[in-house]
């Protein structure tokens, strides 16, 4: 065997194993979005084992097949990733055990306390170009919607006349 | 050794260097804890792997008209593949994917929490 042969067999074992691999992940992932990435790694080992293939034989039958996969391979993942289910209670009470373990760990026994939206104590992380409407929003100021003198039907006119 | 030979090793170092490519990302699949750490380690076939595969069968081929037909094979791949990476991991990330207890710093954390904080005020606002 040449070395070329070598080459060929030795990068088609490593494909197949990546594959493999990626399977595993596809059967076993928690999520649908790790199945997501393991079919697009699985799409891409394949239109490599196709190009080994071109390679080795000297031919190009296969390479509309990965040019169209680079073009259009990222779209299913797109697709699927606007319709991901946020995660359930229950597998979020064991990311918070950890977090709480960790924390008791470095040395504060009780996990900070979630802060309520719109109180004072945020101030620290606000930035300049949006305190302005955080402290609108804590004032509790409500606009009022329409005059009780004009007629209600259109607010589009009184709120015209009105300067 | 002649140049024919030397052109046809080239190649060969490539495809068993893009064959590695495939195996590590399989690896990463098989054993990263997360979805993001496995994101890191699917991208390495779609750039790097099919960037070897490409040059070793260009290089089998021995024309220069097909090289380019297989770069520009690559550089769509290139341009494809953050979009899909963008996605999966701002998806991966709005719905609690992960395992934030893995994070040694969660710098996203303070801004979504604002922007998620603002939009619900601004609708209480306007209705």
């Amino acid at each position: 065997m040449s070395m070329l042969d070598w080459a060929y067999w030795i990068s088609q074992f490593l494909l197949a194993l990546g594959a493999l691999c990626a399977v595993y992940r596809v059967y076993k992932g928690p999520s649908v979005l790790d199945r997501v990435i393991s079919v697009d790694v699985i799409l891409i080992i394949v239109g490599s084992v196709m190009l080994v293939d071109m390679a080795y034989y000297r031919h190009t039958d296969f390479i509309l097949f990965v040019v169209v996969t680079a073009v259009i391979g990222f779209l299913g993942a797109v697709a699927i990733a606007r319709y991901v289910v946020v995660r359930t209670p229950d597998s979020e009470d064991t990311v918070r055990q950890a977090e709480a373990q960790a924390a008791a760990l470095n040395g504060d026994p009780t996990p900070e306390p979630e802060i309520p939206a719109g109180t004072a104590a945020d101030g620290a992380q606000e930035d300049e170009s949006t305190s302005w409407f955080a402290a609108l929003a804590r004032s509790g100021f409500v606009p009022k919607r329409k005059d009780e003198n004009d007629d209600a039907a259109d607010p589009a006119s009184s709120r015209r006349e009105k300067p | 050794m002649t140049f024919d030979a030397f052109l046809d090793g080239t190649a060969a170092v490539f495809m068993v260097v893009g064959g590695l490519m495939s195996l590590a990302a399989g690896i990463g699949l098989f054993r990263f804890p997360d979805l993001h750490s496995r994101m890191h380690a699917a991208t390495k076939p779609q750039v790097l792997g099919l960037l070897m595969l490409v040059l070793a069968a260009a290089i089998m081929w021995r024309s220069w008209a097909w090289v380019a037909i297989a770069v520009l094979a690559w550089g769509l791949m290139i341009l494809t593949a953050p979009v899909s990476a963008h996605v999966v991991g701002r998806a991966g990330y709005r719905t609690k994917h992960m395992r934030a207890d893995l994070l040694t710093d969660d710098e996203l954390a303070s801004a979504v929490d604002r922007l998620s904080r603002q939009r619900g005020v601004r609708r209480e606002v306007k209705d």
